[in-house]
């Protein structure tokens, strides 16, 4: 953490090094994206500053809309660092495989997080030594299986079966995920940084008291901030980017067989990458015109994997991992979707 | 220095969040039911960024094992930057015509594509005809099948103007987006509009319109066409969106 390292010296001269030309570089290129920005705002005309301007308005759209639930998340998980023992977490968290799983699948009525906020507080608890499995378990699942994104879907569609399959299919594949990563071994899976380090254990829980350690719980949450939101913002430019260049229309037109609809609403939520706790709202308006199955993995697929947040893994996981933790959840929601949808059909 | 400029990163976040909600440009970025969300967030970035100077004092730890946790490279800070010099050098505009040609428009036609009038969220059977704005109005079509039971009935509507290949010369669509969380999931709606003088109007001219519905023929099909009574010029108004 940057308020540790603050004052260090001697064994790590390179990273000092590196840091006295990281301020010079960091100032060029502020004035080369400085001046990019400003011409292409006010010296192009036509077609380009039209999207331009469209890339802009969207892509700020995404990131205000995201980013108090990132920073939200920074801060729950600078807390845990100063409030959570390590050792009460290795009591509490189940041994068996399919309990530990379920565990994390359910978690996130403990911390209700969307898809942002889960990816800081993932991380740290990771770094208290959570079991891999279980983590992967609550990052798939908490977006949904919380009491806002209930209450949210509760609004959109009332009790029935939408909010039940949401439910229950998201506990499902996080939990199916969360087994699976439970074959590989932690430090196959995750960052380095973020592995557990007994070395770091001393400050982790470190002496203080009152407000002292609830602003240094607040200065981890920022460190926690700034190592986020280059992900978040890297997404959200992705995501603007392809809406500003990929016709919507294209997309819907392809069909609404029981199969492509499915993969449709799939690749709509992936492109769109809004936040969990609206995205039903918006798939009301697909009701009349998609099917139930593809309806349905739009709302399970959407808040496990998007641009932005398959992003953000890479703050916590090895690339590796990233492609199983975005190709799992989404063979087993194109597959939920279409079994409902042929269900639907005999 | 890399400390420093963190903290200087995360209080001009604070203070761009603040600013957009104080004058009101957050309304072309999201749905006004959010706007709380922004505004606390922007206390939590000067919160943190206080919070930095508070425990500077404070002890600290040698990592001479072997990693750096938060340390982010002169790149990673550029990336940081970069909402606040897209927010402050490009000009903050709503979603306008051009954005358009990107999606599908419901025009409330029988059978459009995506509707974006979900029928649960209808509140529109209770205003009178002249209350209602373009998103009410497209409701009402849902309900109905035949476009001649709108015939006669008057309108009065807010929106920007909107021409393709499809338009004739005297026909242009007063349009709207309605965005449900943010401006990622804008949809565009419209109502065709009939008017002698259309050709006048520049594209994304925000236009105030009040005239009566009779059935008309669009890109093939029947449907209710708006005939202007009175048409006037006005600004944009301060929430450019409509909230499904």
């Amino acid at each position: 953490m940057d308020v540790e390292t603050a004052n260090q010296a001697g064994p790590e001269l390179e990273t000092a090094v590196s840091a006295k030309r990281a301020t010079p570089r960091f100032l060029i290129g502020l004035v080369v994206l400085t001046a990019v920005i400003f011409a292409l705002a006010r010296f192009t005309t036509g077609p380009i500053h039209d999207r331009f301007q469209t890339f802009t308005t969207i892509f700020l759209g995404i990131f205000i809309e995201a980013v108090p639930f990132l920073l939200a998340g920074s801060i729950v998980s600078g807390l845990i660092e100063i409030f959570i023992d390590r050792d009460w977490l290795a009591r509490w968290v189940p041994r068996r495989a399919a309990a530990a799983a379920l565990t994390g699948a359910l978690m996130g009525f403990a911390f209700p997080v969307c898809e942002c906020g889960v990816v800081p507080v993932t991380r740290r608890l990771y770094h208290k030594g959570l079991p891999l499995s279980v983590g992967v378990a609550f990052l798939l699942a908490a977006p949904v299986v919380n009491p806002i994104v209930i209450l949210s879907t509760y609004a959109a569609f009332g009790w029935g079966p939408v909010l039940i399959g949401r439910l229950v299919f998201s506990v499902l594949i996080a939990f199916i995920a969360g087994l699976l990563f439970n074959l590989a071994a932690p430090e196959e899976a995750l960052l380095p940084t973020t592995q557990a380090d007994e070395a770091c254990r001393v400050v982790d829980e470190r002496q203080g008291t009152g407000y002292g350690r609830f602003w240094q719980a607040l200065a981890i949450g920022g460190d926690d901030f700034m190592d986020m939101a280059r992900y978040l913002i890297a997404g959200s430019m992705m995501a603007a980017a392809m809406q500003t260049l990929i016709p919507q229309s294209t997309l819907l037109a392809l069909g609404s067989g029981p199969i492509i609809s499915v993969i449709i609403m799939m690749a709509l939520a992936f492109v769109l990458s809004i936040c969990s706790t609206v995205d039903a709202f918006l798939a009301l308006s697909f009701v009349n015109s998609f099917t139930t199955g593809s309806i349905l993995a739009f709302l399970v697929f959407g808040p496990m994997v998007d641009i932005k947040s398959s992003l953000m893994f890479l703050g916590v996981f090895r690339k590796r991992a990233v492609l199983y933790l975005i190709l799992l959840p989404m063979a087993l929601s194109l597959l939920m979707g279409v079994a409902i949808n042929s269900l639907i059909v005999q | 220095m890399n400390r420093f400029l963190k903290i200087v990163l995360l209080l001009l976040l604070g203070v761009f969040l603040l600013l957009r909600v104080v004058d009101g440009t957050v309304l072309y970025y999201i749905n006004q039911r959010f706007v709380w969300l922004t505004g606390l967030a922007a206390g939590g970035f000067v919160l943190v960024a206080a919070s930095y100077f508070l425990v500077s004092g404070q002890q600290t730890h040698d990592h001479s094992h072997g990693h750096n946790h938060g340390d982010v490279t002169w790149a990673g800070l550029l990336l940081v930057a970069l909402p606040l010099l897209l927010g402050w050098l490009v000009p903050s505009r709503p979603l306008g015509a051009a954005a358009i040609g990107n999606r599908e428009i419901n025009i409330g036609q029988m059978g459009a594509l995506a509707s974006v009038a979900p029928p649960q969220a209808d509140n529109s059977m209770g205003l009178v005809a002249g209350e209602k704005n373009i998103l009410d109005w497209l409701h009402e079509f849902q309900s109905s099948s035949d476009p001649a039971d709108f015939a006669g009935q008057e309108v009065h509507v807010v929106g920007f103007v909107y021409r393709d290949g499809r338009f004739p010369a005297d026909s242009f669509m007063v349009a709207r987006f309605t965005v449900s969380c943010c401006v990622a999931d804008a949809a565009p709606i419209g109502l065709i509009v009939r008017w002698p003088d259309a050709a006048s109007l520049p594209t994304d001219q925000w236009v105030d319109v009040t005239g009566h519905f009779a059935v008309g023929d669009f890109d093939g099909q029947q449907v209710p066409i708006l005939v202007v009574d009175d048409l006037t010029l006005v600004q944009p108004p301060a929430q450019p969106y409509l909230y499904l």
